[in-house]
């Protein structure tokens, strides 16, 4: 018995060169052969028997139809031809002895003129369908994770091919209806991913697309449909009928998704999607996968430097990002410092970062929304991952509760450093803290055909020792619930509430008598109402309602232990509530052209009991200025502060594969954060907008030009943008922000502008793959008052914390093989201004330092190289696990790049430092696995 | 030792290492070329409602590690009062100037300080105003104890404005202390012959044992009224004094100066006093250049630092002994321990003598006629190490 199976067509090469040296056995061209209601299987045993032939096949392509015939002295071939007639299968007489029959594929009797297994970038080119385009292996896909996914799509073969019948393009036709409801579905788009080809259900469900000969992945996709892909080898004209289910997720669907195609079709510009799946083979620290850390390789997100938390897009500040968990507000998505994100990259799902046009339904950020999702949970089957790194451990666990309906996902990630200081003899370890953990849970439920409901609860800490004698910590929680409702076909309605919490206490117990526990609050609630129009295949309309009521507590100061004199101090709390009304219209204008208009418009009411300082008008704010201090009672509105917010967007079509994208996006900030420091500190608090300070404005304009090229595995962009801002917190020389009770004296409010060009290069597929980012942006703050008090630098535009003109990012990944890659990212940046003491000046017989103007100097540039080896392992269907190994060194280089500037007298003199995090190479070896 | 917990222990310091890393990084010092940076004007002008010449100094910021300032010489200066009158300054030092006729300050006149540079720039400042004279009512030593448990002296202040105007206060002072050598003998050590250095012992020839020193305050002590319901200054602490400090051991006495501060002023003082006190993670402050009121006059953006100062001025003195608060307790303990050592070596000796650095403690017959010194530090012996042996005008025992 000679069943070789599938696997067997990966030596077909070695078979080949083989096969010349081979003993030519004596065969009979002509048989005799009769049979009566056999399986082909017998029939072919049968003409084994006769002819001296042997066959090599797939047993279970041959079907289990009985077949009839009578043949005398026939050659072999024309047999086989009428035992195949009607099917897929094809033969091939590989030489004297030797038969091979294949599904749906001719073998060519020579070899390509590359003999290209190793060479499949060339080939995939060619129309033709040489062997090597043989759906040997599914081709490279971008990186390693997405392969999996693609791995566990449906592969359809289309057709039979036949020899010498060579055409461009082949007709697939088929029905797509509701699994569910056995309906057809209407409107339902066909897409073609990599090609910029789709086509649209008819009333009956129908759709008719011509496709490349070859394999093709296509997705059909509808609002209210969950979305299906499917991987297609077209050999000839055929028949694809769908049958889809209800999407549990509707609202996510009017997200388009920026995946390859619609980097050119995408109406929004500015939008970056990552999926976590794609990450997987970028260089780590410490281990750690991070999505995050991975957008900042993108052009237009930066951050202030390693290990900094925060992040500036387009030039925005830090606080001008809204980073939603599931919809609920994060506060400060990272741990230590910046070190690692605060998102389990297990049960991260994908993220979306707006940063040109924000879409309406989003609001209170100037620059950016980072819309991260976490991964539904698996209802067929208990499924797991885990990893264990030299930092933390993480694991997480998909738990289905009710088979198809609902299930449960649980992430967690620790680390393990606290436990080892702690059982150290070391005094001064011992007593020092640093450790982090996170903790998520999510679960999904499909109610019934028209409902689902979500929920995520998530909770992540920080504590750590900043000295030896302070213990600093800090703390978001977020709860969110999501109903779904189809009203009707055509409606459908989200209902969701969240409740975010920030806060971070230090307790200080060092000096006997000045230890203190000092603390910082944010609390939010939203309420939000959505629903989703489709009116036909040109009009999307998107409307609702949301609430979101702030508390903060925004600083206090308490002795700890008896023996403390500190005097107990609380600064008076902050109540605001910002509502909105939004809707936007996805707009079908032609073909070529489409439309998103959005309107916003957002209301904020600064809300009692509070004391509010009243100065005069005609003076720069302070103390001396303070005309009278008015009280307002709970709830007693002290002040609103609205406006219209207008989101716009057009792309269009220059060519198929070539778009224009321009886009208006006006934006108001009601909630400032308080920071002297470029980067993120952990003493930053955010501010709601009160009687004295203003919310914040920003108006961008945007246009780009997108282009792919060979059939989508090159995508190009090149995006510019400008924008304006309006009364930017900033802080007067010498500012003191926590626990300061009269803070409006210290902040300063003043313009910004920001404007950059953005090149993005990325290669989707073959054994290289990656992307090449580079953006010129330049971002300044103009401190302009009529009082010389409160003018920086002269009232004129100097550059931000932040304004770091070059930044160039190369990330690249190259397969060896399909277990063994190498990872390479290079970053390179500008680096950040900074305010610099440029000398020294005897002032009353003292000596002081004299600063320059504010950001005047450049800490030195930063550039980093990190590499990564990863292997795969093997990818046995049914192996227990599936594991991965990940082994990183981070700053090959040992690159000293400087994570803060700080000053210190000493000896009177005031002397600079640069403290850096990662100043030598780290290496990292990670080991993960799935069951 | 198992084989397991070895690598647990290997892996722990690993772990430890790690932690460091993240906490500690690589803290090195960072230059930044700022040699393109001029160096700016200072000017440190006070003009006060005294009656006398009044002084100013010009220096320039310096980019290298100086002990001392950088005077800025030959400016021309002037006060010009209400664009009437000027009041002409001529160096007297370098950088330092004295107006050439004696002046007051005036309440109701706005008085502007300009100043042409060697170099041909010229600056002048804002026009300010003499801001509210307000009197010390009462500057006294007060018993108390520190937050922390440290006994001590307090140099208080009490003051009122009636008219509720002053407001901005800042406090300098001139401590004088009476030092008393506490090994004092009736000889010293002199030189019998300068090289090489012979040391002999003589007779003083003037006053070793009791001297007096005066140290200025040497930090910005500002304080204000504007969270009270008057314009009013009790028990304002200038200065503290440990019950251990050696320069309250005998009689003390400090001059304390009120200066009445416009608003920028003292914000001025404020900012600068921020810089001056030491940061942590917990109180990171803005950084940057503290604008004054003295600007160029051609519109540039140059920078000059310093503030032109008006202000009215009040003192008054306390004096106090050290037994008016301590009554029962030993002395605080001096300045030196007063080792004493034999002087066997005369050519050390004779060096340390005219370098200036011990006193005589005593003699050893040798028996043949000959002696041995027994040398202490100088300040033990000799007063004049710390203060001057005259005593000043404004004394009283």
């Amino acid at each position: 018995m000679k069943n070789r199976g599938i696997f067997f067509w990966g030596n077909l090469g070695l078979v080949f060169m083989l096969c010349q040296w081979s003993w030519a056995q004596t065969t009979k061209q002509n048989i005799t052969i009769s049979y009566e209601n056999k399986t082909r299987k017998e029939v072919l045993l049968q003409i084994e028997e006769e002819s001296g032939y042997e066959f090599y096949y797939d047993e279970q392509g041959l079907g289990a139809e009985l077949i009839s015939g009578d043949f005398r002295s026939t050659p072999v071939t024309k047999i086989l031809t009428e035992i195949f007639k009607n099917t897929v299968i094809n033969f091939h007489v590989l030489d004297t002895q030797t038969i091979i029959l294949t599904s749906n594929v001719v073998i060519q009797d020579k070899l390509p003129q590359s003999f290209g297994f190793l060479d499949r970038e060339n080939e995939k080119k060619s129309d033709s369908l040489s062997i090597s385009s043989l759906p040997i292996e599914e081709p490279p896909p971008f990186l390693e994770e997405k392969e999996q996914q693609e791995t566990e799509l449906d592969i359809v073969r289309i057709g039979r091919q036949r020899r010498g019948v060579k055409q461009d393009e082949y007709k697939l036709s088929g029905i797509v209806k509701n699994a569910n409801t056995g309906e057809p579905i209407p409107n339902l788009a066909i897409v073609v991913e990599q090609l910029s080809l789709g086509t649209v259900t008819n009333a009956n469900g129908y759709y008719e697309i011509e496709l490349p000969p070859g394999i093709n992945i296509i997705q059909a996709q509808a609002i209210g449909i969950e979305t299906s892909r499917k991987k297609i080898i077209m050999y000839n004209d055929g028949r694809l009928d769908f049958d889809l289910t209800d999407s549990a997720e509707q609202l996510d669907e009017v997200v388009v998704e920026s995946n390859r195609i619609q980097n050119v079709e995408n109406v929004i510009a500015g939008v970056v999607e990552l999926d976590v799946a794609e990450i997987k083979t970028i260089p780590l620290v410490l281990g750690e996968r991070d999505i995050l850390k991975t957008a900042i390789t993108l052009p237009g997100i930066t951050n202030a430097g390693e290990g900094s938390s925060g992040y500036n897009v387009r030039g925005g500040r830090t606080d001008q990002n809204l980073f939603l968990l599931d919809k609920a507000v994060i506060y400060n998505p990272s741990h230590f410092f910046g070190i690692f994100s605060a998102l389990n990259p297990f049960v991260t799902g994908n993220v979306t970062i707006y940063k040109g046009n924000i879409p309406s339904e989003y609001g209170g950020r100037l620059s950016s929304v980072f819309d991260i999702g976490t991964k539904e949970a698996n209802t067929e089957k208990f499924t797991g991952e885990a990893a264990i790194g030299p930092v933390t451990s993480n694991l997480s666990v998909e738990i289905p509760i009710i088979k198809n309906k609902s299930g449960i996902l649980i992430g967690g990630r620790t680390t393990y450093s606290n436990w080892i200081l702690r059982s150290l003899d070391d005094e001064e370890l011992k007593n020092s803290e640093a450790s982090f953990f996170d903790i998520i849970a999510k679960y999904n439920d499909k109610l019934n055909e028209n409902n689902s409901l979500e929920a995520t609860a998530y909770l992540s800490r920080d504590a750590f020792s900043i000295t030896s004698d302070s213990i600093y910590s800090y703390k978001n929680r977020l709860f969110a619930i999501k109903w779904n409702h189809q009203i009707n076909e055509k409606n459908t309605l989200g209902i969701s509430l969240s409740n975010s919490q920030y806060d971070f206490n230090i307790e200080f117990d060092g000096d006997a008598d000045k230890n203190f526990d000092l603390g910082y609050r944010i609390n939010e609630t939203e309420l939000k109402a959505k629903v989703l129009s489709v009116f036909n295949n040109s009009h999307n309309i998107n409307y609702g309602i949301s609430g979101k009521l702030y508390n903060v507590d925004p600083g206090y100061m308490d002795p700890l232990g008896s023996s403390s004199i500190i005097e107990p101090l609380e600064i008076q709390k902050e109540k605001g509530l910002e509502s909105a009304v939004f809707v936007s219209d996805n707009l079908k204008v032609s073909e070529n052209l489409s439309l998103d208009i959005g309107l916003r418009y957002s209301l904020f009411a600064a809300l009692g009991e509070s004391s509010q300082p009243i100065y005069d008008e005609n003076l720069p704010k302070s103390e001396g200025t303070l005309l009278e201090v008015r009280e307002f009672g709970a709830n007693e509105i002290i002040k609103t502060y609205g406006g219209l917010e207008g989101r716009v967007s057009g792309r269009y079509f220059l060519l198929p594969d070539f778009s224009v994208k321009a886009g208006y996006n006006n934006t108001y900030q009601y909630i400032h954060t308080l920071s002297n420091n470029t980067t993120v500190s952990p003493t930053d608090t955010w501010k709601l907008s009160d009687l004295n300070v203003e919310p914040q404005r920003a108006e961008q304009f945007s246009l780009g030009l997108f282009k792919n090229f060979d059939e989508s595995n090159y995508e190009v962009s090149l995006e510019g943008y400008y924008k304006k801002s309006k009364n930017l917190l900033d802080y007067k020389v010498g500012a003191q922000l926590l626990l300061n009770e009269s803070i409006e004296t210290e902040v300063l409010q003043g313009e910004g502008k920001a404007y950059g060009v953005e090149f993005l290069l990325k290669k989707n597929e073959g054994r290289l793959n990656g992307w090449l980012g580079y953006t010129y942006s330049r971002t300044f703050t103009k401190l302009e008052s009529q009082f010389i008090e409160e003018q920086v630098n002269n009232g004129e535009y100097f550059p931000s914390n932040f304004d770091k003109p070059h930044d160039f990012s190369l990330v690249t990944n190259y397969k060896f093989t399909k277990r063994f890659s190498l990872s390479a990212n290079f970053v390179y940046q500008t680096g950040r201004p900074v305010t610099f003491p440029i000398g020294t000046y005897f002032l009353d017989g003292a000596e002081f330092p004299l600063f320059s103007d504010r950001n005047k100097f450049r800490i030195p540039d930063f550039y980093r190289l990190d590499l990564s080896f990863n292997i795969e392992g093997n990818h046995k269907i049914k192996k227990f696990a599936h594991s991965f190994w990940n082994i990183s060194i981070y700053n090959v280089l040992g690159r000293n790049n400087p994570y803060s500037v700080f000053f210190i007298t000493e000896n009177g003199k005031l002397q600079a430092y640069q403290s850096s995090i990662f100043s030598i190479p780290i290496p990292t070896i990670t080991y993960n696995f799935k069951f | 030792m198992t084989h397991s917990s070895l690598h647990i222990r290997k892996f722990a310091t690993w772990v430890i290492w790690l932690v460091v890393v993240l906490l500690y990084g690589c803290t090195e010092p960072l230059f930044i070329d700022v040699s393109g940076s001029d160096s700016v004007l200072v000017v440190d002008a006070t003009i006060t409602n005294e009656l006398k010449n009044h002084e100013i100094l010009l220096s320039r910021s310096s980019q290298s590690d100086t002990e001392e300032p950088i005077p800025e010489r030959s400016a021309n200066l002037s006060v010009e009062v209400d664009n009437q009158q000027t009041y002409t300054f001529t160096e007297i030092a370098p950088g330092r100037y004295k107006s050439d006729m004696a002046f007051a300050a005036q309440s109701n006149n706005a008085y502007e300080l300009r100043i042409t540079t060697a170099e041909g720039k010229n600056y002048r400042s804002k026009s300010i105003q003499l801001p509210q004279a307000t009197q010390i009512d009462n500057v006294y030593a007060e018993l108390t104890q520190t937050d922390t448990g440290i006994d001590g002296v307090n140099i208080n202040v009490d003051s009122f404005d009636p008219t509720g105007n002053s407001v901005y206060y800042r406090y300098k002072y001139e401590e004088t202390y009476k030092v008393i050598a506490p090994e004092w003998r009736p000889w010293e050590l002199v030189l019998a012959n300068e090289d090489p250095p012979i040391a002999t012992d003589a007779l003083h020839t003037e006053e070793k044992r009791v001297c007096f020193a005066t140290e200025k305050s040497n930090s910005i002590i500002l304080t204000k009224t504007t969270d009270s319901s008057e314009d009013r200054i009790t028990s304002f602490a200038v200065r503290f004094l440990a019950a251990d400090n050696f320069i309250i051991s005998h009689r003390y006495s400090i001059l304390v100066r009120q200066f009445v501060l416009n608003e920028d002023t003292y914000e001025f003082y404020e900012q600068l006093n921020e810089f001056s006190e030491s940061e942590s993670i917990f109180s990171q402050i803005q950084p940057g250049f503290i604008i004054g009121n003295i600007f160029p006059e051609d519109g540039s953006d140059e920078r000059v630092v310093g503030i032109f100062e008006v202000s009215s001025v009040s003192e008054r003195r306390v004096f106090f002994n050290y037994v008016d608060f301590f009554p029962e307790e030993a002395l605080p303990p001096f300045v030196d321990e007063c080792r004493r050592s034999l002087a066997t070596n005369s050519e050390v000796l004779g060096q340390a003598v005219k370098a200036q650095s011990v006193s005589l403690a005593g003699f050893l017959d040798n028996g043949d006629g000959s002696v041995t010194y027994i040398i202490q530090p100088r300040v033990c012996g000799d007063c004049t190490a710390l203060g001057t042996n005259v005593e000043p005008d404004f004394w009283e025992e």
